[in-house]
């Protein structure tokens, strides 16, 4: 069931599992490292609510397994982590009805410079690139994840990883008008 | 280490470095080039992803009718506007020039409402050796047009500000992308992976999220003989 109201996972953690102390330091990394996830979420998701779903049940199962993570310092990335796999295991189960983005539309940016406007149709061809590239292109950029760490995260050899990486980019690269590289890579179709 | 996987390396980590990748890129400028370029785009992908993107629901869209006739009003009175604004910003490009003539020569091209079937759209793309995974858009126009001596694909996709007319422009190539205005009429040219892509909107339509969808939805494929011009009439 989707939430109606963002939820912090401190109040649904109370809720949820009887009221933990919000002032445990756990739960306040948790709380701090919200912004990050849920932006990580959208990106994978496209959409808001559903990635406010995923973070909420990432942050429980997270602090379910809290007692795994034994240096607080690697919890953003072991928490991007279960967000990814909480929205890939949410898509399994569900077979989500997806947002077709060609009846969809990005809300409009609220600068219209220049900038801003390149700024606004990258973002958008960002979104439209294919789940297959567009979820490395995130783990890497918003998730500071190396080559090695995404190919062992989707199950993928490194020259997977890389050959994805690069089709993104170059899709996006002939997008800001600069001409696309030869795709002269072998270990997969080109989509 | 070879061009091909010196670009891999730098188009999958733009960020990367290696020994073999110092040394080929100092031998290398086309590669030197590349990765500058790259490491650019890359400082505007990580500025883009920082902002998460907010998707309106069709169904969100589709609550607000009264929303709705204002906000056509004020479109009406913002395309008064643009068309005369616009007048004076006539394009010096030869090439918008000529898209900016072909629409007008079919103005009911933006008079259609049917969606087009497969078969025509197929029909009008298949000259130009091109494929379009369009199955959800809403083409409502596509012909195969003699345009600068050779066959394009002239297709009219339905948005949500109206009308957008897209042509792809094999043979045409462009350096970098460039928007032009004319006859209240606003339109990009954005380099395709062979040519251009050109799109057409009357007043501000989304010309720039058509034109960047269009080149993501399209494949190309090997160009078949074209076939004879047509003849004069």
């Amino acid at each position: 069931m989707r939430n109606t109201e963002p939820q912090s996972p401190v109040s649904s953690i109370s809720e949820r599992l009887r009221a933990p102390d919000p002032r445990d330091p756990t739960t306040q990394l948790f709380e701090s490292l919200r912004p990050d996830l849920l932006r990580f979420a959208q990106w994978l998701a496209r959409d808001r609510a559903l990635a406010e779903d995923i973070v909420q049940e990432a942050l429980l199962r997270a602090w379910r397994s809290r007692d795994a993570l034994k240096d607080p310092g690697a919890a953003r990335p072991w928490l991007l982590t279960i967000v990814r796999r909480e929205h890939a295991r949410l898509y399994e189960r569900k077979r989500l009805e997806l947002v077709s983005l060609d009846e969809a539309g990005e809300l409009p940016a609220t600068a219209s410079t220049d900038t801003g406007d390149d700024l606004f149709a990258l973002r958008h061809a960002i979104m439209r690139l294919p789940i297959e590239y567009r979820e490395p292109l995130v783990l890497q950029v918003l998730g500071g994840f190396s080559t090695e760490e995404i190919a062992r995260e989707l199950s993928l050899t490194p020259t997977a990883v890389l050959t994805r990486l690069f089709r993104a980019r170059n899709k996006l690269r002939a997008l800001c008008g600069m001409a696309p590289a030869p795709d002269t890579t072998a270990g997969e179709r080109p989509a | 280490m070879t061009c091909d996987e010196a670009r891999l390396l730098i188009g999958a980590d733009p960020a990367t470095s290696t020994p073999e990748l110092e040394e080929h890129v100092r031998g290398c400028p086309a590669c030197a080039r590349f990765r500058t370029e790259m490491r650019s785009l890359d400082a505007d992908i990580h500025r883009a992803m920082q902002e998460p993107p907010q998707v309106v629901r069709p169904a969100a869209r589709a609550m607000a009718p009264a929303w709705r006739q204002w906000a056509m009003a004020a479109g009406a009175a913002l395309a008064t506007f643009l068309v005369l604004s616009l007048w004076v910003l006539r394009p010096s490009d030869t090439l918008a020039q000529d898209v900016v003539r072909h629409v007008q020569g079919e103005p009911e091209s933006w008079m259609a409402t049917r969606q087009v079937s497969a078969g025509e759209l197929q029909s009008a793309l298949q000259n130009a050796g091109v494929a379009l995974n369009v199955t959800s858009d809403q083409v409502v126009y596509a012909q195969s047009c003699w345009f600068r001596g050779h066959y394009v694909p002239h297709l009219v996709v339905q948005t949500a500000q109206g009308p957008v007319t897209v042509m792809i422009l094999r043979h045409d190539r462009v350096r970098s992308r460039r928007n032009f205005s004319e006859d209240g009429m606003s339109g990009i040219i954005v380099p395709a992976e062979h040519g251009s892509i050109a799109v057409l909107a009357r007043d501000n339509g989304a010309v720039a999220q058509v034109a960047a969808q269009m080149n993501q939805d399209m494949r190309w494929m090997p160009e078949p003989a074209q076939p004879p011009p047509p003849s004069p009439h």
